[in-house]
């Protein structure tokens, strides 16, 4: 029974994560954006009422599933069909979310993990309680069945029609009647006398066994297992002695009651026979456990991308599904940069872009004129593109890039030292040891911790041999020595593969925070800035 | 005198020797560790004492060929597996307080033990075995399950083992009350299970399982054959008069003594399979003693959890030639290569095969060892006085053609004083027509000459150790290069680094 709603053909692994997911995390920020996710935005005539508070599970999930691309078109269409699906069911999503929570809370509160543990399963403890899953996982399958046969919108996704069809095979109605059948056999096993009706629930149990290893019984048979509901008497009772005679009479027969030894005995094979009733069902059990706790994840996933368009709207941006294209392709049309939307709370600067056919985008520019949030938002669209999501551009095209690294540098402890520029160029052998030819790497401000001219030169070795091992690397520089030195090469070549980006300036010297494309300059404008901070005070 | 022993021709007097101490110093504690990894019997004792004589050496030899052969080793370890069943039961046995009972699973366990000797009679009769000792042995077990006694024993086992197999009762289990009945059911509820889950387990636990003696429910059950069938427990009192003690003593002891063969090979293939090398040794007086690629074996089981190589090595003794004196440079792999010549007598003294690619080796009467000890707290006179001590014996008792170890005596003595004590050391071993190795740091020692040869932990071209033996004169600088190399000191480093 499987659940296949994050992948076509298998269930959720931890595996193949972006190689350091933790610096892409921290460089795009991409916290913000789980815990969006996490929290569900409540409304009322369609306005915002209240958002709740972060579901951390569902943090967890989205850190987690987000830090794993997707690796094909396939993949990735599979997954943004299912989350169309969702945001036109959004009670459905919520419910199989709510449902599988709370199915795995019981199991929790039953024992769940000291089973797994102590594996006391062999006491009379452990049997009760893998008697009461078993009947939480039955009603638990039964309720999602019903939640995925009336969806609001006709389901249009292959995994959400998928998973309702194998549901109603895997777990057909004769499968359910079983279970239950199985449940109401062993009932006589729990506590369940109903001591109003004053009825017990008495077992009858019938099995054929040998005595071939040591006159000890062996090799048993079960011919019937049955409970009843029977009137309580007491001993004394008048039906009760008639019975006691009438088994009086009956060839080799023993009363279970009255002898200490006998009652040991009894208790010991319903012990026994229930025991190995439950244990045949622990195949489906431990099926439906992991079924559960697949659908709580997936779910999870699902949820949170419904929550994050809700996040997303609040700010009036707009959202597409990408699509696929080559490698050197990179179209979008009015990107934005959405967690610092949802940071700062303020619409962000849209941004347009076409490029073809390149392999290297270098980016320079003013200070302060939107660079680095340029860069960003293009990383985070291109995370949750290839997660399935949606993202924040009227439209979006790129390619799929497996295997995805960022080198910030962290401006606020740049200090120039060797002790950083060791640490950066670290951080780059590392991604060189792991790139390959689906790589794409985003650098800020790299090799910026020491002088220009030592970081133009690192800077022009290290990605002339990245672009060269068809790498695809995205660059915001200051270094202008390293920017002009590939102008000069690529320029006059109608067939480079490397584009230059500025951040556009005004006649008046205002900035627009929209990136063009523009020959590098000379100078970053840090004057214009000086001008701004510190000539402006000295005026007033 | 017929077949008594696949381990000895006679009787042997190492058995009851104290372990000697080369076991810790060869490191072969470990290695007889590894063997035991693998295998439920605890046969380690056999690996601590040397058959009797040169001839039992062969003996040995001889069977372990034949138990290199794949299908021989098979037939033997599926006997040794049944005879651990027979194990399990008569454990069962020793612990149930019914008398009925006891007896019942003697039965079963006699029975068991004739089905696995006519079973491997059967196995071995057509193999062509090459050695004295399994030959010996085949004839002696088809003598034996020939024998009446065994004819006879086996019979009533069986005959016991089939009747017990087809009783066959009924319990119910009702308003409670429990009704007995001989009989037989459908399974009705057993096929529902399989409906519901396929795949389940099928064996259902006896709710009794948790004491080995009959409960109450469980003796009612014997009852009722009782009082139907009361020749069937003649029959089984019958049987213990007759036979009180069912087990061969010859046979006994083999089941027994052949999983030493079966578990040295079973742990040599693993080795192999992990790309160490064995070989038989040939036992040749007339050539020279030789060995070519010999490793540590120790180490090698060591190296290969981390899919490491060892290093081999091939020297040879000449004519003429008794004691190899090792000097070289620390860490070069001086004291591996001691041991593992230690090694390869042991197991060559031991019949079966040695860590090498090839080897002949010649016959030796007793392994001596003496390694400094390294972590002794002792220095100065402390030290020497203790090592001193322990060679003592070794310089006054009588060790004729014995195959001797020294590794690194007298380091704390002033150089003049150990080299005239090494130099004691070495002709002492020489007189008493000895061989063996030297490990040194005293050049001196290695311009002995006299049956003295000089060997030398050999280095790269980069001036490193890459842990090779030569024949070479010691070379009286190499103690000092790898801590010059580690700091790139070296005259050629220091040339290229400042130019």
């Amino acid at each position: 029974m499987n659940v296949f709603l994050l992948y076509q053909d298998k269930e959720w692994t931890d595996t193949k994560q972006y190689f350091d997911h933790k610096s892409i995390t921290q460089d795009l920020g991409l916290e913000t954006l789980f815990m969006a996710a996490s929290k569900e935005v409540i409304y009322e005539k369609g306005n915002v009422k209240k958002i709740e508070a972060s579901d951390l599970y569902m943090f967890d999930v989205m850190r987690k599933v987000m830090m794993v691309p997707l690796q094909s078109e396939e993949e990735i269409k599979f997954r943004q069909a299912i989350v169309k699906d969702c945001l036109n069911n959004q009670m459905m999503i919520r419910d199989l979310y709510d449902i599988s929570a709370k199915i795995l809370i019981d199991w929790e509160k039953l024992g769940r993990r000291t089973i797994d543990k102590v594996r006391n399963k062999n006491t009379i403890a452990g049997v009760m309680t893998e008697i009461s899953i078993l009947s939480l996982f039955a009603k638990g399958l039964e309720r999602i069945k019903i939640v995925l046969d009336k969806p609001k919108e006709e389901l249009k996704s292959a995994g959400l029609i998928n998973l309702r069809k194998r549901l109603n095979e895997d777990f057909s109605e004769e499968t359910e009647r079983k279970i239950k059948k199985v449940l109401q056999d062993i009932s006589f096993y729990q506590d369940n006398t109903d001591s109003e009706a004053s009825l017990v629930n008495k077992p009858r149990i019938v099995f054929e066994c040998g005595i071939k290893d040591g006159l000890k019984i062996s090799d048993i048979k079960l011919e019937e297992v049955v409970s009843k509901e029977r009137k309580y008497r007491g001993p004394k009772n008048p039906i009760t002695q008639v019975q006691k005679f009438i088994n009086a009479w009956t060839p080799g027969s023993t009363a279970a009651q009255g002898s200490r030894a006998m009652e040991e005995q009894t208790a010991a094979l319903e012990f026994s026979v229930v025991s190995y009733i439950v244990a045949a069902c622990s195949p489906f059990m431990k099926m439906v456990g992991s079924f559960f706790d697949q659908l709580h994840l997936q779910t999870a996933f699902y949820l949170g991308a419904v929550n994050l368009q809700h996040h997303i709207d609040r700010f009036e941006v707009a959202t597409c599904f990408p699509t696929v294209t080559t490698k050197e392709r990179l179209l979008f049309k009015d990107l934005k940069e959405i967690i610092m939307c949802m940071e700062q709370r303020v619409d962000a600067v849209g941004n347009t872009c076409k490029i073809t056919d390149k392999m290297l985008l270098i980016v320079t520019g003013a200070n302060q004129g939107g660079k680095s949030t340029f860069l960003r938002s293009i990383g985070i669209a291109q995370i949750m593109f290839q997660c399935g999501l949606m993202v924040a551009a009227e439209s979006f095209e790129s390619g799929i890039f497996p295997s995805f690294f960022t080198h910030f540098t962290r401006r606020e402890d740049s200090e120039m030292n060797s002790g950083r520029l060791d640490e950066e160029l670290g951080r780059m052998n590392q991604i060189i040891d792991n790139v390959d030819k689906h790589s794409l790497i985003l650098l800020n401000e790299s090799f910026a911790t020491t002088t220009e001219k030592e970081g133009s030169v690192i800077a022009y070795d290290i990605i002339k041999a990245l672009v060269e091992a068809g790498v695809k690397v995205l660059t915001v520089t200051h270094l202008l020595s390293f920017a002009q030195r590939v102008f000069a090469e690529t320029n006059d070549d109608p067939n480079s593969k490397v584009t230059f980006l500025s951040a556009e300036r005004m006649e008046d010297g205002e900035r627009t925070y929209k990136m063009i494309q523009h020959a590098p300059e000379l100078t970053s404008f840090g004057l214009d800035l000086y001008d701004e901070i510190i000539e402006k005070r000295i005026e007033d | 005198m017929g077949f008594t022993s696949i381990l000895d021709l006679r009787d042997n007097p190492n058995k009851d020797l104290p372990r000697s101490i080369f076991f810790t110093d060869l490191n072969l504690e470990q290695i007889i560790k590894e063997i035991k990894i693998n295998w439920e019997e605890d046969n380690t004792k056999y690996y601590y004492y040397f058959p009797a004589d040169k001839e039992c050496e062969d003996y040995r030899r001889e069977v372990y060929k034949d138990i290199k052969n794949v299908d021989n080793y098979s037939l033997f370890f599926s006997y040794v597996e049944k005879t651990r069943e027979c194990r399990e039961i008569k454990a069962y046995k020793e612990k149930v307080t019914i008398y009925i009972q006891k007896e019942v699973w003697q039965i079963i366990e006699a029975g068991k033990y004739c089905d696995a000797l006519i079973c491997l009679e059967k196995e071995i009769r057509n193999v062509t075995f090459h050695s004295e000792g399994l030959i010996q042995f085949r004839e002696y077990l088809q003598e034996y399950v020939k024998s009446d006694r065994f004819i006879k024993m086996n019979a009533i086992t069986e005959e016991i083992r089939k009747k017990l197999s087809e009783f066959r009762f009924v319990v119910t289990y009702d308003k409670d009350n429990l009704v007995l009945t001989e009989g037989t059911v459908e399974g009705t509820y057993e096929s529902f299970l399989d409906e519901c889950c396929p795949e389940r387990n099928r064996n259902m636990k006896s709710p009794f399982f948790d004491t080995v003696n009959l409960t109450q429910l469980e003796q009612e059950l014997v009852k009722i054959i009782m009082k139907k069938e009361p020749e069937f427990f003649e029959k089984i009192e019958e049987f213990h008069k007759e036979f009180p003690n069912y087990e061969d003593e010859v046979i006994h002891r083999f089941g027994s003594e052949i999983t030493y063969y079966l578990s040295f090979n079973s742990f040599q293939r693993k080795m192999e399979d992990a790309g160490f090398s064995f070989t038989t040794p040939t036992v040749d007086e007339d050539r020279p003693m030789m060995v070519t690629e010999l490793y540590d074996l120790a180490l090698a089981c060591v190296n290969m959890r981390s899919d490491k190589p060892v290093v081999a090595n091939s020297i040879s003794y000449e004519e003429g030639e008794s004691i190899f004196v090792l000097t070289g440079p620390n860490q070069g792999g001086k004291t591996t290569f001691a041991r593992s010549l230690g090694q390869m007598i042991y197991f060559c003294k031991m019949g079966v095969d040695v860590p090498a690619v090839s080897a002949n080796i010649h016959y030796f009467k007793d392994i001596l060892t003496h390694f400094s000890v390294e972590e002794s707290v002792e220095t100065g006179r402390g030290k020497l006085k203790e090592e001193l001590r322990r060679l003592a014996p070794m310089m006054v008792e009588s060790y004729e053609n014995t195959f001797v170890i020294i590794n690194e005596l007298f380091t704390t003595a002033a150089n003049y004083d150990a080299c005239i004590m090494g130099r004691n050391v070495v002709e002492h071993f020489i007189k008493q027509n000895c061989r063996g190795i030297y490990v040194t740091h005293l050049r001196e020692l290695s311009e002995l000459g006299n049956g003295v040869v000089s060997i030398r932990a050999a280095l790269d071209e980069h001036r490193m150790q890459n842990f090779h033996i030569i024949r070479s004169q010691a070379d009286d600088t190499a103690c000092a290069v790898n801590q010059v190399n580690k700091y790139k000191l070296t005259y050629d480093q220091l040339k290229e680094r400042l130019s």
